[in-house]
């Protein structure tokens, strides 16, 4: 293993499901000569293309977690990381998009840039990924990747500059003349493998010339000694024009564009050639950590193996030999036999096996060195935790988890799906964290908690097709809470006298409303009235109240209790005594603080056309909905909202419909609001009703 | 009682208690300014100030995103609030949180057409209902004459008070009494027109045209919030 990073490659392929992604990968891994056989995706021979790994994926074609891959091509070492189309996967984006440095947006010369396109897009604009656009199924009839690359201009906002002109489209697509080197490439043999370098058909020599000439005029921005030989009238050297179409890419301001077939074998070799020469390494990208000892103050890390190491766990995969751990070192070197610490637990490990992996099959390698991509075997870990030297504490996530805002109970079909669900939980409560699940005291359900439907839907597909779990699901519920609005007085006596010990205990003071924190318990009881031994029975008495609140209950928050009295017996006070006399006083007080109940409210931030931003709104404005407001950027609108969560469920059927499938939605918890009186009303009933079903 | 003490104790009560006195329905407004001196801040208190009445704010930004306009409101709320020692003022924010909505545009991509589409998407839905609208980055070194004239028509129509904010350029020499040059032409189309001037480490608000006069006002440096000369 060579350790020169300006010749690594990490990269994505991020496209529109069914522009061929997929195939485009296999062909790669075909090409750089890791695999020796090409597969289709949808597997006619039932073995499927090779990146897909999981069971769902390659069923539908889809590609849903992020595997990364090693392959080499002109002395590069490329690592393709497989990154999630869908947008709701959030985490899994984030997290795929932290690991790589560039990225190829393939896009399907008939369909063009369509609406997940842009979805895709606006996360590389939002991480600042450079990338290069692959126009595929050049071969298909209604190509045309003219109308793309103008669509790649108006639709995203891309300087797309062609590298290629196509011989040929549809049926009659035989390969492409580069324009930089004013030749054509014609890919031959049974698997297009073999390159033929040929002159430019005649036909085509006055167009290219002329397209070749804008290209020069657009990179010479970017480099001055094009511009120079431009003026002069000197020769420009191919190397010129490909340094400042670099220079250009790496700012994101120049989004090369390459054309070819790849389910027809076709150009996808000049496409690998374009990643080493126009893509970022490591270090031409900035990586920031957060330094967890100053407060999680952004620190910017250095690509050197000597520095402290910092490296991020970002998948987890279960494999014959035990839990694998994809790895991306930002920073230092992660050795074999070296000992590290995960960030998250503090806790140190040994580093054991490391391997480079091409998506199931792997190479044992002795360390990964900073820019690189690897897996390691038997360290427990979740992923997203960063592992760094013992002398640092970085985090390449933020810790903050947000609590989960809907639960859903599941329950398995049968015995084997009981056995195989818990597996899969335990899997997937450690893959992501803002996944939970625990068994409910009361109804013994099992209940699944995160941060939205769809986020709940994928998690019990996924345990149907991983792990063979079927279960069945219970309707989402949103986790509503309860707090109190002001301030009430209690005095509760507790006594009992039942024959044997009796028990008595008295406790007074007040509640009221905080902002700052779920609870709060102060003791201002002077000259002993309570005496000290039982001071912590009290406050765990007031504990206990709170899982499940005394109007509706629902899991009480933002309270502050304070005792200034009581009184005790000599005989019959104790511990449970004063348990029971908090838990009453708890309820008198409680119900004279003015409970209410609050639900989650998300901030929904929707992109539309601008056409349809009207409707969006008013889609918006009818789900109790506040428009915080609206950003026009053109050709697309982006309105920000916030929306209770009771009122999203569907919401992603019902926006396609009324913007002809051309809006997008993403939502994230933002904060707990007062439910209004009328709809306080309804939760109340129903929860009656939930309660009288259980019993 | 927590939104009565606000009201009470704004200190826009000065100023001819809130905008609603100094700008008449379907008036115009100007507030004039070299860059950073605070003309944002002043008509977001403007704003805010209307907003605590439950009046519907439409907050119209050329420049800035969303976001940023969001902080803009509740950087000076809470300045307030701190000012005037309220607690448990997070009611108060959510209560009029929904009187106000921000529309955001490339400058190049406002025009008064669109604008008049996008409010009727909102009147017609019932989604908003402003009464006074901001818009803030208007171009005034082009050519806006055309601009002014549809948007007064629109204030007319809508019974809207309309303000502006106004670039001034520090090279720029005043017209006449410290009316900027760029605005003397069109001085006609404004019923008020304010200045912001850097003085002594404060900023005056000095009324160049009102219909009410003010007792003199100033910007506190520290907060930017608008505060009596003592």
């Amino acid at each position: 293993m060579n350790h020169n990073e300006k010749k690594v490659r990490n990269i994505g392929i991020s496209a529109h499901i069914d522009s061929g992604k997929t195939t485009l990968t296999e062909r790669i891994l075909f090409y750089t000569k890791r695999i020796h056989a090409i597969h289709d995706v949808k597997g006619k021979d039932g073995v499927g293309a090779t990146m897909d790994s999981m069971e769902l994926e390659k069923e539908r074609g889809i590609t849903i977690a992020s595997a990364a891959t090693f392959c080499e091509w002109l002395d590069h070492e490329i690592n393709i990381i497989d990154t999630p189309g869908h947008v709701d996967f959030t985490i899994e984006v984030e997290r795929s998009l932290r690991v790589l440095d560039g990225a190829i947006l393939v896009l399907c010369s008939v369909g063009g840039v369509q609406s997940q396109s842009i979805t895709v897009d606006q996360q590389m604009k939002r991480y600042k990924v450079p990338c290069l656009a692959f126009i595929n199924k050049c071969d298909r009839s209604g190509a045309n990747p003219e109308r793309v690359i103008a669509q790649l201009k108006s639709r995203l906002g891309h300087n797309a500059v062609a590298l290629q002109l196509p011989i040929g489209l549809e049926g009659d697509f035989e390969g492409v003349v580069d324009l930089i080197t004013f030749q054509a490439y014609y890919f031959e043999g049974e698997s297009g493998e073999k390159v033929r370098i040929a002159e430019v058909p005649e036909a085509m020599r006055s167009e290219t010339q002329a397209k070749r000439e804008a290209l020069i005029d657009t990179v010479s921005l970017y480099s001055d000694e094009l511009t120079e030989a431009l003026l002069a009238e000197e020769e420009i050297t191919v190397e010129m024009i490909r340094a400042a179409l670099r220079k250009g890419t790496l700012a994101r301001q120049i989004t090369p564009v390459l054309m070819g077939s790849a389910y027809k074998n076709k150009a996808v070799q000049p496409l690998l050639d374009a990643v080493t020469w126009f893509l970022p390494c490591p270090s031409d990208v900035e990586n920031v950590a957060l330094d967890r000892n100053n407060n999680e103050e952004p620190v910017v890390l250095a690509n050197d193996p000597g520095k402290p190491l910092v490296a991020l766990a970002f998948k987890l995969e279960d494999g014959q030999y035990g839990q694998l751990t994809y790895i991306r070192v930002y920073q230092g070197c992660l050795a074999k036999g070296a000992t590290i610490v995960n960030a998250r637990t503090g806790k140190k490990v040994k580093v054991g096996r490391l391997v480079r992996m091409h998506a199931d099959q792997m190479e044992e390698i002795d360390a990964i060195p900073s820019g690189y991509i690897g897996a390691l075997f038997g360290i427990e870990c979740a992923s997203g935790d960063t592992f760094v030297s013992p002398e640092v504490n970085y985090t390449m996530l933020s810790m903050f988890v947000p609590k989960p805002v809907i639960s859903l109970a599941i329950a398995p079909k049968d015995n084997k799906s009981e056995i195989n669900m818990s597996k899969a939980l335990n899997r997937f409560t450690k893959e992501d964290p803002t996944f939970h699940s625990y068994v409910d005291g009361e109804t013994n359900e099992t209940i699944i908690e995160g941060m939205g439907e769809l986020h709940l839907e994928v998690y019990v597909e996924r345990m149907r097709r991983e792990y063979g779990a079927e279960v069945t699901t219970g309707n989402p519920r949103v986790a509503y809470r309860e707090t109190i609005t002001q301030r009430a007085d209690f005095n509760y006596t507790h006594r009992k006298q039942t024959g044997g010990a009796g028990q008595y205990g008295r406790v007074a003071g007040y509640v009221e409303p905080t902002a700052d924190e779920d609870f709060v318990f102060e003791n201002k009881v002077f000259g002993g009235a309570i005496p000290t031994q039982f001071i912590a029975a009290v406050e765990k008495g007031f504990r206990s109240c709170l899982a499940k609140g005394p109007k509706l209950e629902f899991p009480v928050t933002g309270i502050k209790v304070v005792i200034n009295d009581g009184a005790s017996h000599a005989v019959d006070s104790s511990d449970i005594a004063f348990q029971a006399a908090a838990r009453g006083a708890f309820r008198e007080g409680y119900m004279k603080a003015k409970p209410v109940i609050q639900e989650p409210i998300m901030k929904v931030v929707v992109e539309t056309p601008t056409e349809f931003q009207g409707a969006s709104m008013g889609l918006l404005n009818q789900r109790r909905g506040m428009i915080v407001g609206a950003q026009d950027e053109g050709v697309m609108t982006v309105i920000e909202a916030q929306v209770p969560l009771s009122e999203m469920f569907g919401f992603s059927t019902i926006l396609r419909s009324a913007t002809q499938g051309k809006a997008q939605f993403t939502m994230e918890f933002d904060h707990y609001r007062l439910v209004p009186q009328s709809i306080a009303e309804k939760i109340a009933e129903e929860a009656a009703a939930r309660k009288k079903s259980a019993a | 009682m927590l939104k009565k003490k606000l009201m009470l104790l704004n200190p826009f009560g000065s100023m001819g208690a809130d905008s609603e006195e100094i700008l008449p329905e379907g008036g115009l407004g100007a507030v004039a300014a070299h860059a950073g001196v605070g003309k944002t801040a002043l008509l977001v208190q403007l704003a805010l100030n209307a907003m605590i009445r439950g009046k519907k704010v439409l907050h119209i930004s050329l420049q800035d995103p969303v976001n940023k306009v969001s902080i803009w409101y509740h950087e000076l709320f809470n300045n307030i609030v701190q000012q005037l020692g309220i607690t448990g003022s997070h009611e108060i924010w959510e209560e009029i949180l929904p009187n106000r909505f921000i529309m955001t545009f490339k400058v190049e991509g406002f025009n008064v057409p669109k604008l008049k589409e996008r409010l009727t998407d909102l009147m017609a839905q019932n989604i908003f209902l402003p009464q006074i609208v901001i818009i803030d980055g208007l171009n005034f070194d082009e050519d806006v004459r055309e601009t002014v004239t549809a948007l007064q028509a629109l204030a007319g129509e809508h019974a809207l008070r309309l303000w502006f904010t106004v670039h001034v350029h520090r090279h720029e020499e005043p017209a006449i009494e410290e009316m900027p040059s760029r605005l003397a032409t069109m001085a006609d189309f404004f019923e008020v027109v304010i200045k912001l001037l850097p003085e002594d480490g404060v900023t005056c608000i000095k009324p160049l045209k009102v219909k009410s006069a003010f007792p003199p006002l100033f910007l506190d440096p520290a907060t930017m919030l608008i505060r009596q000369q003592s």
